[in-house]
């Protein structure tokens, strides 16, 4: 379910804490940062290589990638999920890479459907991007400014994001060309920056 | 490509972090992150805005077995015993952390010559009093771990005597603390101990949820913060 603000912000503190700790070997401290957010980030992991086993493997390697590095965390530059799902998108990435095949996906769509709306055909067994969409509903700011994106650059976005795929992979799930998917994922990635730019100087302006 | 170019380096970010840069380019693009700070900051920003989408995904947990592996990874014990630092060298602020890693292996077992808990056996209608035996956490020379302290604790557990069994050599401005340590969270203080003597401690559970009790070495009237200060000098683990 989603995640009340209050929530992520009282989380943030308590696993910047847990980072702290284990950076300076603690590993009973490390264990609980592993209890508190391991499932979320074999969540996310999922979400990009569905293989179960292959994902539990990258999720070993993002564990042992953080108690490593845990003394580099700088709660002062990062939020600690931000940091923690960085590590493990980019290892989930990785493992597409070094497999180098396809990930797989289901197709709901027969090669004769004619279903003109593209953008509601995502086929999924799970939450489909869209929807995860509208529960980051705690990341509000974000929330709102991808909801100002044209319907196909959101889903370009949400794609690539949740489960990894790359423009081909995104252009062909859409059928679309790919230096339309390319052009529609730069300009969001355009758009989400000044949106949440002008959000951040709006939150500025309103405290000062 | 002049990458500290910065809208190239805002441009190659985003992609690198939304995943859509793929292939030979994320490869070169990660290989380049160490030597450009303005890639860095660029790749943190999109980080911070991007990866709140992730907070949406519903959780799944991982089979149990995964932390085992994870710990395996991660326990120093799978090395050699001798390329462990000994606690002294060792920052203070890590020594509950030495005793969560000594918690952890089978290596232990060899240590409970040293560092054991006896129940006396004498069938009683009260319950046995617990002796345990603390060592010194820094192996002295030739790796010999002398017992250095014993601990008596009451059946009822509502008190403990503390004795030195090795001439301890306190500096003069400095004091001893024991302190009970949980199988995690933070150790917590029973008090100061003689160095000298006999000590006799009374608290309502004194082994409430301890799965080890460590002596640091303090500052007169001990620690100022309530967590310790110096570095661990003995150890103890307790076995129920």
């Amino acid at each position: 379910m989603a995640t009340a603000p209050q929530d992520w912000t009282e989380r943030s503190r308590e696993l910047s804490a847990l980072l702290a700790r284990a950076g300076l070997g603690d590993r009973a401290a490390f264990a609980t940062l592993y209890e508190r957010s391991s499932a979320h980030l074999l969540a996310v992991v999922l979400r990009i290589n569905r293989d179960r086993a292959q994902a539990e493997d990258i999720l070993q390697e993002v564990y042992v990638k953080v108690w490593g590095a845990a003394q580099s965390f700088d709660a002062a530059q990062s939020q600690p999920l931000t940091w923690l799902t960085s590590i493990a998108r980019n290892r989930a990435i990785d493992s597409l890479r070094r497999q180098q095949t396809q990930p797989q996906w289901q197709t709901l769509h027969s090669p004769n459907d004619e279903d003109p709306d593209v953008y509601d055909s995502v086929a999924d067994d799970a939450a489909g991007p869209l929807d995860l969409l509208s529960r980051a509903s705690d990341a509000r700011a974000l929330s709102h400014c991808m909801q100002a994106l044209s319907a196909p650059q959101r889903q370009s976005v949400a794609l690539a994001f949740y489960d990894g795929l790359s423009h081909a992979e995104v252009a062909e799930k859409l059928h679309q060309p790919l230096g339309t998917v390319k052009s529609w994922v730069r300009r969001a990635l355009q758009s989400l920056k000044t949106c949440l730019e002008s959000a951040v100087q709006r939150d500025v302006a309103e405290r000062g | 490509m002049d990458y500290s170019r910065p809208e190239l380096a805002d441009r190659l970010a985003a992609a690198y972090v939304l995943g859509t840069l793929r292939g030979p380019a994320r490869r070169r693009f990660e290989a380049l992150l160490p030597a450009h700070a303005t890639l860095r900051g660029a790749v943190r920003a999109w980080q911070d805005r991007l990866m709140p989408l992730a907070a949406g995904l519903e959780p799944v947990a991982p089979s149990p077995q995964l932390w085992q592996r994870i710990e395996a990874r991660i326990n120093p014990a799978t090395r050699s015993a001798t390329t462990r630092a000994p606690a002294a060298a060792a920052p203070a602020g890590r020594w509950w952390a030495q005793l969560a890693f000594w918690r952890g292996f089978s290596a232990l077992a060899s240590l409970a010559a040293v560092s054991l808990a006896v129940l006396l056996a004498n069938p009683s209608p009260t319950p046995a009093p617990v002796l345990v035996v603390l060592s010194a956490a820094a192996p002295g020379e030739g790796g010999a771990q002398a017992a250095s302290f014993v601990a008596s604790i009451s059946g009822d557990g509502r008190a403990m005597v503390t004795k030195p069994l090795i001439n301890v050599g306190l500096q003069a401005d400095r004091a001893l603390e024991l302190w009970a340590v949980p199988a995690a969270g933070a150790p917590r203080s029973l008090g100061l101990i003689s160095a000298s003597g006999a000590t006799v401690l009374k608290r309502d559970q004194v082994l409430k949820n301890a799965a080890a009790l460590a002596v640091s070495l303090e500052p007169p009237g001990g620690s100022p913060t309530g967590a310790p200060t110096g570095p661990i000098l003995y150890v103890g683990k307790l076995t129920s």
